[in-house]
Order: C-alpha cells, then sequence, then structure tokens
C-alpha cells in the first residue's frame, strides 16, 4: 500500500507551491489561482488522514467536501471584487489598489 | 520547421507546441516510473501515486510560474484533475467526482470568465512582483516546517478503508445537515455579494436636478 | 490665666500680623495702634506667666522645672516613630526671654511710631514686626524641636524681610540676601542636628532629649557631633565667627529693626538655644569648649572692628557681635546665670543705644561718625540717656552692663583657662575705648559737618520717651543681682535664685577683688578713649599710622568678605556652571531632543513599510504566522 506520509507531503508540497505563488504574483486572477492551489492541497490532507486513520467515522472526507464547496464560493466572490477593481483601474494587477500608503 | 507543418492559426501552434514540451517533460519522469515498476522497486499503486503527484506538482508550478495567465489557468486544469486522481487513489471516488464537477466544471470556468472580463487576452503575459525572492524563502520555511513535522511524526500503519456511497450521502444529510445548510445559506452570501460587487453601478440621482429644485421634499 | 496660656504669648502678635499685612491700607494710621495694643498685651501676659512662675518657689527651694504646658500630636507617622507635635515649655530661661522680648518690642514699636513716621509702607513695617515678634516668641517658648525650628526660620524670614525693608535701595537688598543666606548655612547645621537627635532618642521634645542624654543613653561622639551642629545654628543665628558678616551689612534696615532684631532679641536666639542645651553641653566638654572659643574669638575680632569703624550702626553691630560672644563665653564654662544676666542688661542697653542712634540719624540724616559732633547742645535728652547706655556698656559700675560683664568674668576666671580670661579682660578695655570713641565723636567736640548740625534738634516725645525708660532700666537692672533688692520686691531667695536657677544659694557671686579690677579695666578704657578722641583726635590720627595694616586688617573686616565672596564665585559658581553645562547639553540636548530626533528619525523610516500593496502585507502576515508558529513549536 502507500503509506500515508506520502499522501501529507504531497499537500505540504501543493500548500507550500499554492504559498509562493500568493506572496509573488501580481495579478489578482493568478492569486485567486494560487489560493486554489493551497484549498486542494489542505482538502488532500484531510481526506487522507480521514481514509488511513479514521475509516468509520469518516468525518474527514465531509470537511473535504465542505473545504471544496467554501473554495468554489470563496472564488465566485473574490471574482465580483476583482472586476470592480477593474472596473476602477482598468488593470487587475493588484498593485494598482494601493492609496492606503504612507 | 513547425512553418512546414499544415497548421491552421496561432493557436493551434501554441497547442501544438505546448503539448510537445509536456510531452518532453512528462515523458522521462514516465519511463523512469515505468522502469521502477517492471524493476519491482514499486508497486503498481505507487506508480499511479508518483504518477498523480507528478502531474500535480508539475501543474501546480506552472500554475505559480508561468508568466502568460492563460497558460497558468489551464495548468491549474492539470493540477486539479491530477488531485482528483490523488483521491481515487485514496478510495475516496466521491471527492474525486465533486473534485471534478466543482474545481473543473465550476472554478475553473468562472476564473477563465473573470480572465475574459479583465481582458487577459489583449496583455496576458504578467510580470511577477518584486518580492519574489522573500516569497520563495518564505513558502520553503512553511513547506519545511511542514514536512520536517510529518516526518517527525508517527502514525500508526493501517490500511485504507472504503467508504460507501450510501452511509457517506446518510451521514452527510443526518448528523451533518445543519453544516450542509449553512454552506448552502454561504453559497447563496456568495453568488449576492458577487452580483453585488460586479454588477454596473445604479444611476445618479443627482440627474434629476431640475426637479429637486423646483419642488424641494416634493414627491417624485 | 498662668503659665498654661503661654501659647497665648505668640498668638497676639501673630493675630495683629494677619490682620495688618492684607489690610493696613484701609486702616486709619495704617494700623500702628493695632500692633502696639497687640505688643502691650503681650507684655502684660508675660508678666503673668512671670507671677505664675513665681509661685512654683516655695521655702527656698524651686520646684522643678517649668511646666511644660499644651502640648497635642499634629503629625504622627508609624505610631510612635516619628511624631511632631505643638508643645510648650515654661522655665526660668523662658521667663527671662519673654520679659525681654515683649518689653523691648513694646518700645521699639512706640519709639517706631515716631521714627517711621511718613516713610513708606508704614503699616507693613508694623505688620512685619508684629510678625517678628510672634515667631520669636514661639522660638522661646517651644517645648520641641521642630517647633523651636520652624519659629527659627520665621524669625530669619522677619530678619529678611525688615533688612530688606527699603529694597529699593540695592545695597539694602543685597544685604537682606547675605543675612539669609549666612544664617540659612546655620540653619543647616541645626536641622542636622536636630536630625541626629531624634535619631538617637526618637523624639523631638527637648527635655525628654537632655533627660536621655543625662541618663548616658547616647554614645559620647554621637553627642558632641550632634551638639557642635546644633551650635553651629547658634552661630548662623548670633553672628558669631565664621557666619558673622551679615550682621554689620543688616545695618541697612530701619534703625528701630537694628534696635530690636540685631541687638535684643534674634540675634540671641542662638545663646538661648545653647542655654537651653546647656545641661547636654556640660555632658560633652569638647563641644562646649567650642562654644567658648567661638565666643572669645567673636568677642575679640569684634571689637577690634569696632573700633575703626566710622558709621554709627556699624559701630553698635560690632559691639554687639562682641557681647554675644562674651555671653557665648560664660555658657562655654558653664555660667548659665551669668550668660542669661548679660542678655537681660545687654537688652536694655544695646537697644537704647540703637535707638539713641536712631535718633539722631532721624535729627540730622547723617550716619557717619566723621560728619557729626557737638550733639549735646542741641539734643541734650539724647545725649544722656546714650551716655548712660555707653557706661553701661563699658562696664562702669552701677550701670547694669557692670554686673552682667563682671559675673562673666568672675565664673571664667574660677571655671576657665587663664588665657581666655586675659583675652576677655583685654576685650573689655577695648569695648570701654570703642564706646567712648563712639560717644564723644558723636556727641562731643565740635560739629564736623555744619549743615547736619544745624539740622539736629530733639525728637519727639514719642521717641524720646522709650529712650528714657530704657535707660533708667539700664542703670537699674544690675542691681537684681544683689539679693536684698529681690526680697524687697518679693522674691523669695532674691531675684536670683527665683529667676536664674541651677545654683542653689546663691546665684550671683560678686566678689569685691575681682569687681574693683573690673572696674580698673573700664575706668582705663574711657581713660584712653577720651585721651585719643578728644578734640580734634589729633592722637587717633597718630595712632592709625602706627600699624596701617592692622588697621586695614580691621577695616576690611578680617578680609572674611573677600573669602567668602571669592569661594562663592570660584566654587560655587564654577559647580553651577557645571551642573548647567550638564543640564543643557546631555540632560536637554541628548536626552530629550536626541530622543525626540531618534523616535522621529525611525518614524520616518518606518513609515515607508505601509506601501498600500497587497502582497506585501501577505508577506508580513505570512512571515508572522511562520515566526508564531515555529516559536509555539518550540523551534525559534
Amino acid at each position: 500500500m502507500i503509506p500515508l506520509e506520502n499522501f501529507l507531503l504531497l499537500s505540504a508540497v501543493l500548500f507550500a507551491i499554492g504559498f509562493y505563488g500568493v506572496l509573488a504574483r501580481r495579478s489578482a486572477i493568478l492569486i485567486l489561482i494560487s489560493v486554489e492551489l493551497m484549498l486542494a492541497g489542505v482538502a488532500i490532507n484531510f481526506v487522507a488522514f480521514s481514509t488511513y486513520l479514521d475509516g468509520e467515522a469518516f468525518s474527514g472526507l465531509i470537511f473535504a467536501l465542505f473545504v471544496i464547496t467554501v473554495a468554489a464560493a470563496e472564488v465566485g466572490l473574490a471574482l465580483g471584487i476583482v472586476l470592480r477593481l477593474y472596473r476602477e483601474r482598468n488593470t487587475a494587477n493588484v498593485d494598482a489598489a494601493d492609496e492606503l500608503r504612507w | 520547421m513547425l512553418e512546414r507543418l499544415p497548421l491552421p492559426s496561432q493557436f493551434d501552434r501554441v497547442i501544438v507546441m505546448g503539448s510537445m514540451l509536456v510531452v518532453l517533460i512528462a515523458a522521462p519522469i514516465v519511463l523512469v516510473l515505468l522502469a521502477l515498476l517492471i524493476g519491482d522497486q514499486i508497486s503498481a499503486p505507487e506508480f499511479v501515486f508518483w504518477l498523480a503527484a507528478a502531474v500535480v506538482v508539475g501543474g501546480a508550478l506552472g500554475a505559480v510560474l508561468l508568466p502568460n495567465v492563460v497558460h497558468a489557468a489551464l495548468s491549474l486544469v492539470a493540477t486539479l484533475l491530477g488531485v482528483a486522481g490523488i483521491y481515487l487513489l485514496l478510495v475516496s471516488d466521491f471527492i474525486a467526482l465533486v473534485q471534478i464537477l466543482v474545481y473543473g466544471g465550476g472554478v475553473v470556468i468562472l476564473l477563465l470568465f473573470g480572465l475574459m472580463l479583465t481582458n487577459a487576452q489583449d496583455d496576458p503575459v504578467v510580470t511577477d512582483g518584486s518580492q519574489k525572492p522573500f516569497a520563495f524563502v518564505v513558502g520553503a520555511l512553511i513547506g519545511g516546517t511542514f514536512i520536517a513535522a510529518i516526518l517527525d511524526a508517527e502514525f500508526g500503519s493501517s490500511a485504507a478503508t472504503v467508504v460507501a456511497f450510501e452511509d457517506f450521502g446518510a451521514r452527510l444529510f443526518r448528523d451533518y445537515l445543519v453544516p450542509v445548510i449553512v454552506v448552502a445559506v454561504l453559497l447563496d452570501i456568495a453568488l449576492t455579494g458577487a452580483f453585488v460587487n460586479a454588477r454596473p453601478d445604479p444611476p445618479e440621482p443627482a440627474e434629476t436636478t431640475e426637479d429637486a429644485t423646483a419642488t424641494p421634499g416634493g414627491a417624485s | 490665666m498662668g503659665m498654661e496660656q503661654v501659647w497665648l504669648l505668640p498668638a497676639i502678635p501673630f493675630a495683629a500680623f494677619v490682620i495688618l499685612a492684607p489690610l493696613h491700607r484701609l486702616m486709619p494710621r495704617q494700623g500702628d495702634v493695632i500692633a502696639i495694643l497687640g505688643m502691650a498685651a503681650a507684655f502684660v501676659l508675660a508678666l503673668v506667666v512671670i507671677a505664675d512662675f513665681q509661685g512654683f518657689f516655695v521655702d527656698g527651694q524651686f520646684l522643678p522645672g517649668g511646666q511644660n504646658a499644651y502640648s497635642f500630636d499634629w503629625v504622627t507617622i508609624g505610631g510612635d516613630f516619628f511624631v511632631i507635635e505643638f508643645s510648650t515649655w515654661v522655665d526660668s530661661i523662658t521667663v527671662v526671654m519673654i520679659a525681654v522680648v515683649t518689653f523691648v518690642a513694646l518700645m521699639v514699636m512706640v519709639y517706631s511710631v515716631g521714627y517711621m513716621k511718613g516713610e513708606v509702607r508704614y503699616g507693613w513695617y508694623f505688620a512685619a514686626m508684629s510678625f517678628f515678634t510672634a515667631a520669636m516668641l514661639l522660638l522661646v517658648i517651644s517645648g520641641n524641636l521642630i517647633q523651636l525650628y520652624l519659629a527659627w526660620e520665621g524669625v530669619g524670614l522677619a530678619s529678611y524681610l525688615l533688612i530688606g525693608f527699603y529694597w529699593e535701595r540695592q545695597t539694602a537688598a543685597e544685604a537682606a540676601k547675605k543675612a539669609f543666606i549666612t544664617t540659612r548655612i546655620g540653619d543647616v547645621g541645626l536641622l542636622i542636628g536636630i536630625i541626629l537627635l531624634w535619631r538617637a532618642t526618637g523624639t523631638f521634645d527637648i527635655q525628654e532629649i537632655i533627660h536621655a542624654a543625662e541618663a548616658g543613653e547616647i554614645g559620647m561622639r554621637y553627642l558632641t557631633i550632634s551638639m557642635v551642629f546644633v551650635f553651629a545654628g547658634a552661630v548662623g543665628k548670633s553672628a558669631q565667627f565664621p557666619l558673622h558678616v551679615w550682621l554689620p551689612d543688616a545695618m541697612e534696615g530701619p534703625t528701630p529693626v537694628s534696635a530690636l532684631i540685631h541687638a535684643a532679641t534674634m540675634v540671641v536666639a542662638g545663646v538661648y538655644l545653647v542655654a537651653r542645651f546647656l545641661p547636654i553641653y556640660d555632658i560633652t566638654l569638647v563641644a562646649r569648649d567650642v562654644v567658648l572659643y567661638t565666643g572669645l574669638i567673636t568677642a575679640v575680632m569684634a571689637a577690634t572692628m569696632g573700633l575703626v569703624s566710622s558709621d554709627i550702626k556699624r559701630v553698635l553691630a560690632y559691639s554687639t557681635m562682641s557681647q554675644l560672644g562674651f555671653m557665648f563665653v560664660a555658657l562655654g564654662v558653664g555660667a548659665l546665670t551669668a550668660a542669661m544676666f548679660h542678655l537681660l542688661t545687654h537688652a536694655f542697653f544695646k537697644s537704647l543705644l540703637f535707638l539713641g542712634s536712631g535718633s539722631v540719624i532721624h535729627a540730622t540724616d547723617e550716619q557717619e561718625v566723621e560728619q557729626l559732633g557737638g550733639l549735646w547742645r542741641k539734643m541734650p535728652i539724647t545725649t544722656v540717656t546714650f551716655v548712660v547706655g555707653g557706661l553701661a556698656l563699658a562696664g562702669l559700675p552701677i550701670f547694669a552692663g557692670f554686673w552682667s560683664k563682671d559675673e562673666i568674668l568672675a565664673d571664667l576666671l574660677e571655671t576657665g583657662p587663664l588665657l581666655a580670661y586675659i583675652a576677655l579682660a583685654a576685650t573689655a578695655v577695648l569695648t570701654a575705648i570703642y564706646t567712648t570713641r563712639l560717644v564723644i565723636l558723636t556727641f562731643f567736640g565740635e560739629p564736623k559737618n555744619r549743615r547736619a548740625y544745624d539740622r539736629a534738634h530733639e525728637q519727639p516725645a514719642i521717641m524720646v520717651g522709650p529712650l528714657v525708660l530704657l535707660a533708667a532700666l539700664a542703670i537699674v537692672a544690675g542691681f537684681v543681682a544683689i539679693d536684698g533688692v529681690g526680697e524687697a520686691l518679693g522674691f523669695a531667695g532674691g531675684i536670683g535664685a527665683v529667676v536664674f536657677e541651677g545654683e542653689s544659694g546663691h546665684a550671683f557671686s560678686i566678689e569685691g577683688g575681682l569687681a574693683l579690677g573690673a572696674t580698673m579695666a573700664a575706668l582705663a578704657g574711657v581713660f584712653i578713649g577720651v585721651i585719643y578722641w578728644r578734640g580734634d583726635a589729633r592722637r587717633a590720627e597718630q595712632a592709625r599710622g602706627w600699624a596701617p595694616e592692622l588697621y586695614q586688617l580691621f577695616v576690611r573686616r578680617y578680609y572674611f568678605d573677600d573669602l567668602y565672596q571669592a569661594t562663592i564665585n570660584r566654587v560655587i559658581l564654577g559647580l553651577g556652571g557645571v551642573v548647567a553645562w550638564f543640564d543643557k547639553r546631555v540632560v536637554n540636548e541628548t536626552g530629550v531632543d536626541g530622543g525626540t530626533q531618534s523616535i522621529g528619525y525611525l518614524g520616518y523610516r518606518l513609515k515607508f513599510l505601509q506601501t498600500g500593496r497587497i502582497p506585501n502585507y501577505a508577506l508580513g502576515m505570512a512571515l508572522g504566522a511562520l515566526i508564531l508558529t515555529l516559536i509555539a513549536f518550540g523551534v525559534a
């Protein structure tokens, strides 16, 4: 069988890559993509733990379901904000929203 | 060389080139894994796992590193499909299905719509921010922390348990009914918020200035 | 009504002050009547207290001490640890002091009505005088050291106010400052002494401290040091060497002020203090010797300085300094009676002399003896009273000064070092000489300044009256030494036994031989004075040429003023400069301004963190979360 650690390591790597993307990317859409990566990693983590360690009460699976659902909702909402940003600044670059500064 | 091929349009050329690139990168990996499988180094499930993991990680790297937003979005699709495969390996077919449906059918479509509405086709190449090195360091640190924690921990070894659809559904709508309703409401709110944010601004009430000065406080 | 009500003695003048100080401009005659009435009431009350005190004398023996009347606690800290109380103590010393203070103050106030007439701030003068008497009376009736110190400072304040009465004059303001600061130095010593005594005994009550010392509860060295510090206060207040420099300059104040404060009352506060603590000084003989020699040096020094001074009031000031030295010498050999007796007589004749000089100054507008002369024709009564005072000061028999000075010399010969006796006797001769000089130069001979002479006239009755009264006392006050007089007045065993206790039986010892010797010395002094300064004082001029450096030494007050001024300039002002530099550079520029600038600069640099860009903030949050995680799991 596939050891549990493999899945956990995969989820950690996926999370880290997504984390890098959130901090490094400039376009709002790309930041959202990176957030999706992070959430996917989290979901993998939950499912892996649930399957291997919590088989009878599969609460991890249910949690992962909710994570996926909330991720979808969040993307929809965030896109609304991105469109508003685009309308004001004519660009999707988050650096354009920098009026609250010194 | 490519000009000699009978290709109908520019995009096709991009697709062809991209596919060739992917194959070039993926082929060695697949060959190595096959060798390991045949050589009895890894078992069949592990082979599939490493394949799916390669897809996931490769797609993720593409999503965060590719300068072209459309390419990055498509890379995300690859990643999400890979994740679905991972779920299958975890014997959670239901979650795999949900993953493909919601992410692949919903989230990605939304993202592509977003790209379209922000006119990404005019200027698809976005340069990354100036804090790339810091981001790399922090990301590496976080990943390293997690990996260290995982390697350090001890888990009791047990087999993967299969969960039947009926049990899953019953459990979901019996014990976790309230969270399900709450999530439904959440979706509702999110969509409403998105709609409010994204709609065009309502017309200014001050456009009817003649009526306002003539009859102060009068009826509209 | 008796000794219990002795606290009224300072209260009445103080009430007068409280009324006069804010309201004197609104009152008729600016309120001088109120001040005088208050003083008269205090005098009468003092007599009542004395009568009550005398009642304690039974069967030729005194019942122990006076009575510690009216004490209540004002501040108590830590139960018994630190208690400030208001307490009064009446004994023989107190009785003498209240008699002197109230009577002389009354005389001076009456005199002032004439002297200060038409002066600016007339009403404030009387208010300040009332305040002074209140403080002085509080000082002498105090039963505990804190109250005494309070009154001590009050007296110093009154002196400052009154010396600087004509503060428009620069010299007067400077003199007031000098007086206050110099006495302040002594006062610090007194405070240290008080604290030391409190540390040893836990109480501020004077009688308790004396009992504790007599019972041997305090170590000898500790006690000696405490008493020396206490004496430092007396040195300052009584203008003894080395804190004597303020008294000659204090003559800038109005003459009645000099008569009251700097002749009869405030300057004897030091004598009073040492007299109070004499039981302890009798134990710590080292401290007592300090008192003796300080007094001796001052007596001699001041007499030489009085010899060459040309201002009437200055001569009298030096004379006061010298006579106070006499009193301290007496205390220095433990002769309480002699010292208090001399205090009494000196108060009378010195204030008489000052008031007399005040009459001369008021009449002629001149203070320098070089400008005076031959005034006996124009101001006969003043001349007579002044001569009486002078003879008393010189120590001629019959006059009061003779009895008291003789008493001191007798006690000194008996119990003190012979050298001290010789020095003091010589000083007595000097006293006679300079007194005679003063009298001759002022009142006799030919007038040197015609205009001053023409202006001179006898003063109004209100000024002459006190002069006559004081002159009478200067004559008869000495007779209290004779027991027969005292018994005739109703004091069983003589006044000496009743008032000046301590020595049982005879309080006064008048030996014929010594008395004769003292008389001869005084007469010799008068004779020398007459010879040298008679007529045009040719011989005195010649004498000046014999030892010009010595003359200069006397005139320049032994260069003490210069020494002190140089010390102040170099040491104190120098130190002040250092401290000022430190405050400016280190504290202000580096600390305060530097701190401000550093923070401002820091803020200026830090503000660039707020870029307004979301990815930057996201990085910040991520970094924070990472660090917290690492800390939480014990890695960082």
